[in-house]
């Protein structure tokens, strides 16, 4: 085995570079899913009586919202409590990851609704609780984000970004309640009654979120063991400088 | 802008946000697996 190899071996790049075939898999699944979902919004679900063609904008818009604000920056909480408490890099290269992720959803949530809102509401945008928290919640994640790109990687940014993940974190319940605790003309899936939907909507809502929840751990894997790869590329590069 | 308008804008901007994350991590793996090479290289002129 040449030198070479025993190297990179032993930095871990080949284990972080390889074993892929069940990724692609999960690659493969998330694109069929993502293209079924597709063919559901725009073709198999029924016309809404009231708001129109424009109505199917809400299949990739919720679920958008829902992986941003559940699993991304649940994600980001969780792993930045963890890497504090065990003080392991890769609980905050996790939560980096992710909150790249719910920032990416975030934005398209950010984008989708106001071209929902135009036609129904006759206005793009209203500073509505919903609205205004998710905006917040935005900046939020784009300074955590900015915050980790500024900063070389290593315990301190970690310990840093940690914080502001946990901290930044709070406005998701807020998010969550934003309908309940204050007046808005944002509409309510979910009420007491249940999912105020035709059968057939909801099948293709559930297919959706089921879609973007692959496409969601697809990505994170793939982000998360590029950022392992970069990092034990760091330490090779170290003993090699050091040699 | 009619109804078909904003839901095709909509779904474009799906695509076009999604396509852009998947790119620029496309192109971080090249950086990442060009950077390899040249360690390996460099490894290999120190024997």
């Amino acid at each position: 085995m040449p030198e070479t190899q025993t190297h990179a071996e032993s930095a871990g790049v080949e284990s972080a570079a390889g074993g892929g075939s069940w990724i692609s898999i999960l690659g493969g699944v998330t694109l069929v899913s993502i293209l079924v979902a597709l063919y559901g919004a725009l073709i198999w679900a029924p016309t809404e009586a009231v708001m129109g063609e424009v109505q199917r904008i809400f299949y990739f818009h919720m679920p958008s919202a829902w992986i941003a604000l559940g699993p991304s920056f649940t994600v980001v909480f969780i792993c930045s409590i963890v890497y504090l408490v065990k003080k392991d890099l890769r609980y905050d290269r996790v939560a980096g990851a992710s909150a790249e992720l719910g920032v990416m959803f975030t934005t398209i949530t950010l984008l989708t609704g106001p071209l929902w809102a135009k036609p129904i509401w006759g206005a793009y945008w209203t500073w509505d609780p919903r609205l205004t928290t998710t905006l917040v919640l935005w900046f939020i994640f784009v300074a955590y984000l900015m915050l980790r790109s500024s900063t070389s990687e290593g315990h301190k940014r970690a310990r840093l970004s940690a914080v502001f993940g946990i901290v930044g974190w709070i406005d998701v319940p807020i998010v969550f309640m934003s309908i309940r605790w204050w007046r808005t003309i944002h509409p309510t899936l979910v009420s007491g009654e249940g999912m105020s939907m035709d059968a057939s909507m909801q099948a293709v809502l559930m297919f959706s979120l089921f879609a973007f929840s692959l496409l969601y751990a697809f990505l994170l894997v793939v982000r998360v063991r590029q950022l392992d790869l970069s990092s034990r590329l760091d330490k090779l590069r170290q003993q090699l400088y050091m040699r | 802008m009619s109804q078909i308008g904003f839901l095709f804008v909509g779904y474009a901007v799906v695509w076009v946000a999604l396509a852009s994350y998947i790119i620029a991590v496309g192109r971080r793996q090249l950086t990442l697996r060009r950077e390899v090479e040249r360690l390996e290289r460099e490894m290999r002129a120190q024997g």
